[in-house]
């Protein structure tokens, strides 16, 4: 049991002081879950369970990274600068004018991915293939939706062998086949929709997430060929630019991404204590993963998608070999390992920086692969529930729902309020 | 946090909170569900006539009027801040605020005081208080008046223009209480919630109040005084009735009480309260609704000088209702003929043979509009009385809009002499209906008999208040 497990467990058992003393927790990682399994046969995990110990969004626990969400856009010294210039041999003051022209120019967002499975949710991706012929004005008014609809925390438009591919978090899947596709999913030109939930999130636009193997996680994975050929490909990030968003991805420890002095003088919070949650949430806990996200569109990049089959007689563990085989590879600037869907693995990679010929070929040399759907993406709707719609006014804007204590199955359920003026239904 | 007596500076710049030249709304919201998007939705609807900008570091626009990244940033001069962001940005906020020299600053952020965050809240009420910029909240619903058509917060409702001013702690109670005013004609001149009351305190609103040309009567929810002395001053300065309710007395509630605002009652007890109440010349209501009947009677009716009330009935039932409710509150009616022998003949005149010319006067379930207008104009008229009650109770032959017309036809006639006048109406709709046509008119109505019973007590409380600790 690592020492954070043992202080978890035992805070979380005074706290439940009134319940019996047999009374456990099947905290995960502890040998408490060792006991549970040998019981039970499968793992505990959902909201009815407490490990790793819910930590609601707007927590004390999270308050390092709530402001420096709220004050990057104007104090870019709430990232850790010292740090920064150590790394990339610039200057303070350059630093937070290349940073502020990359925030104002919206070719970054601050953001972070919350570990959905940890969080009691389920993480859903879909794809959506539109039958042949469909107008391409059909196309747009589902863009549109898609774009409006809060649920959805994720979606690309793409062009190829499919239409879109979203992503959803739902603690019920009746709640997502209901409440976000059912508006639209027997529209006569909607061919099929696949559902796949997510079993690994491995990374997600160049940052390693929770599932990712080894001491991999919250590494900023770029190849060199890759990363040059990024800078030679346009002109609003050079080299300098990208260095100081390598140095803040890349920190070893989230509390060396924060100047916390910077944060307390501006929230009044307390500097130490905001450092020590941060790194009991993120470097130990790994509930949530706090990055730049770099904004491709704003590049005059587009990605490419990737869902791969494997044959249905592959057993999992070889899948989950081959995912992190894969994820070796750094062009794929996301990689993610689904479950009980029609597609077992998504990759993506930028497409005009990529070879994309030899990462498909990598994926043919897996005689496990029985099929590969691409398409490339040159619109992303939201980067988790952060909106990019620049064109519509709405950088930024942040909208978390949830569906918690909720049937959108039945006529009279109470909805989730969305963006536009009215539901879309 | 403690003062020791309101603060001039305070109570001077309240103006800017309720009557602001121009206003910025930080966390101003594109998103129609947050608070900051109704802040400014709010404004906008009500017809608030000043300058808004709104503070967003993401856009550049919200809600069609540019937006700015700070305080700062705006361009021109900003009376009154509206804060509606987590409580970790509010110190940055607060120091923008200064540099710019805003008036005043409402906070609608929770997360302070009432979940722990005492030092902090303490911190940032010292800084407000060092640079002399008074700040209301935070966690709080807004404010506004119905006489500038400014409602500012995440409210709903804008009352009805009238005499009660509101001050409360509870927001939920507050939007109860503007709701209200709207179904039931409670008419208010201003209304304000005070959240956690961490710099401006009730007695700086008081003070306020007291110098506002449109309050009558102060109606304040409290859930805890920090400055129960002054307190106390701010009251016995002000020559208007005050009504108050105090919660948070039982041994839950007194929990429950910081939970919700942050008020601590720890070692305070219901006499403790009673006395303050009494000091500072305020009548303490026990329940909500006795809370609004008297504030709407104290609002509209001068005091009652003297314990000899008539009441006038067509409804015998009605009559021993209230002349039983009289006797609970420690007012018992006396005997007509106690009160005026003379009043008890001449009024007969008014009512058939089987009526009851006792107090109540039972004019009788067939009584015609003449009859109440006899009735009421021999009681206004006698100088033995200090104030009437009136009770409509529909039977099939009474016409009610014809007596309601009656009653306020004599009260515009009568009330130059000062005597308080409050109607009950028990029944249907049309009962409803003369309710709101008389408070309309300046007359406190109401549809039970206890209701209008308590409301006269209150107008007797305030009577002798006025005589012992009113200046």
């Amino acid at each position: 049991m690592y020492l954070w497990q043992t202080r978890f467990a035992e805070k979380y058992h005074k706290e439940d002081a009134a319940m019996s003393e047999k009374q456990k927790n099947y905290l995960l990682g502890t040998e408490q879950k060792q006991e549970w399994m040998r019981k039970g046969f499968f793992a505990p995990r959902g909201l009815g369970f407490l490990e790793p110990g819910i930590v609601s969004l707007d927590s004390a626990e999270l308050s390092a990274f709530n402001v420096v969400k709220s004050f990057y856009q104007n104090y870019p010294e709430v990232f850790n600068m010292a740090y920064i210039s150590e790394k990339t041999g610039l200057k303070v003051d350059d630093i937070k004018k290349r940073f502020s022209r990359m925030y104002h120019e919206h070719l970054i967002m601050f953001v972070k991915n919350s570990a959905v499975s940890t969080y009691g949710f389920g993480l859903y991706w879909w794809e959506v293939k539109l039958k042949e012929g469909t107008s391409p004005e059909f196309k747009k008014k589902l863009a549109s939706w898609y774009q409006e609809k809060d649920e959805i925390c994720t979606g690309y438009e793409t062009e190829g062998e499919f239409d879109f591919f979203n992503g959803n978090h739902m603690r019920t899947l009746d709640n997502l086949l209901y409440g976000v596709m059912g508006p639209w999913r027997d529209l006569p030109e909607i061919e099929y929709v696949h559902i796949c939930p997510t079993r690994r999130d491995l990374r997600d636009n160049n940052v390693n997430q929770f599932d990712a193997p080894g001491d991999g996680y919250r590494k900023f994975i770029w190849s060199k060929e890759q990363k040059d050929a990024f800078l030679k490909h346009q002109n609003k990030i050079d080299a300098s630019d990208f260095a100081i968003i390598d140095a803040i991805n890349n920190t070893p420890s989230i509390g060396d991404m924060f100047d916390f002095d910077v944060l307390a003088k501006l929230s009044g919070l307390d500097a130490a204590q905001m450092k020590k949650d941060i790194i009991e949430i993120i470097d130990h806990r790994r509930i949530v993963v706090p990055m730049i996200y770099l904004n491709f569109m704003k590049v005059g990049l587009t990605q490419q998608l990737f869902l791969v089959r494997l044959f249905q007689n592959v057993p999992c563990y070889r899948k989950a070999q081959i995912v992190d085989e894969l994820q070796e590879i750094p062009e794929f600037n996301s990689v993610a390992e689904f479950t009980d869907a029609y597609y077992d693995i998504y990759l993506q990679a930028y497409t005009e920086i990529s070879d994309l010929d030899a990462l498909r070929k990598k994926l043919e040399s897996y005689a496990e692969v029985e099929d590969i759907k691409m398409a490339t993406a040159p619109r992303l709707f939201r980067r988790w529930v952060a909106r990019l719609d620049d064109e519509n006014g709405y950088w930024e804007e942040c909208v978390f729902t949830d569906d918690i204590n909720q049937d959108r199955a039945s006529a009279q359920c109470v909805k989730c309020r969305f963006s536009g003026s009215e539901e879309v239904k | 946090m403690k003062i020791e007596h309101a603060r001039e500076y305070v109570v001077e710049n309240l103006k800017y909170a309720l009557n602001p030249g121009s206003i910025a709304v930080v966390g101003a919201s594109r998103h129609d569900m947050k608070v900051g998007f109704k802040v400014i939705e709010g404004l906008q609807k009500w017809g608030y006539q000043g300058k808004i900008y709104p503070v967003n570091p993401r856009s550049d626009k919200v809600q069609g009027l540019p937006a700015y990244p700070t305080v700062k940033d705006i361009p021109e001069e900003v009376d009154l801040a509206f804060i509606a962001v987590p409580a970790h940005i509010v110190k940055s906020v607060l120091e923008d605020c200064v540099a710019k020299k805003v008036k005043i600053v409402v906070i609608a952020t929770s997360a302070f005081k009432e979940i722990g965050r005492e030092q902090l809240q303490n911190e940032l009420t010292q800084y407000c208080r060092d640079n002399k910029l008074p700040l209301i909240g935070p966690n709080l619903v807004g404010m506004g008046s119905p006489y500038l058509n400014f409602n500012c917060g995440f409210i709903p409702y804008l009352p009805i223009k009238g005499p009660v001013a509101m001050i409360s702690q509870s927001g939920a109670n507050l939007l109860a209480a503007l709701g209200t005013s709207q179904k039931d004609h409670l008419g208010m001149s201003f209304f304000v919630g005070l959240g956690n009351k961490a710099d401006v305190d009730f007695s700086e609103f008081i003070e306020y109040a007291g110098r506002d040309e449109n309050t009558k009567c102060l109606s304040i929810y409290i859930e805890g005084l920090d400055s129960p002395d002054a307190f106390i001053e701010s009251c016995r300065k002000v020559d208007k009735p005050i009504v108050t309710i105090k919660v948070g007395n039982s041994k839950i509630g007194e929990k429950a009480a910081f939970a919700h605002t942050a008020s601590e009652n720890a070692g305070t007890t219901k006499e403790f309260y009673d006395e303050v109440f009494e000091k500072a010349g305020a009548i303490r209501a026990t329940t909500w609704q006795e809370f609004l009947d008297d504030s709407l009677a104290l609002g509209l009716q001068p005091p009652l000088r003297g314990d000899k009330i008539v009441m006038i009935t067509n409804g015998g039932g009605s009559g021993l209702l209230s002349c039983d409710h009289f006797e609970r509150v420690g007012l018992p009616l006396h005997e007509l003929a106690e009160i005026a022998p003379a009043l008890k003949n001449r009024i007969r005149a008014y009512m058939p043979m089987f009526g009851s010319p006792l107090n109540p006067v039972d004019i009788s379930g067939t009584a015609s509009p003449i009859m109440y207008k006899g009735a009421f104009r021999q009681t206004m008229r006698d100088p033995n009385v200090d104030g009437i009650l009136g009770s409509v109770c529909p039977s099939a032959v009474t016409d009610v809009p014809a007596v309601i017309d009656i009653v306020i036809e004599l009260y515009d006639e009568y009330k130059h002499l000062g005597k308080p006048f409050v109607m009950e109406c028990q029944g249907g709709q049309e009962c409803q209906e003369a309710i709101m046509k008389l408070r309309d008119h300046g007359i406190p109505a109401y549809p039970t008999a206890e209701q209008a019973v308590n409301a006269m007590a209150a107008l007797y409380k305030y009577g002798q208040l006025k005589k012992t600790t009113k200046k």
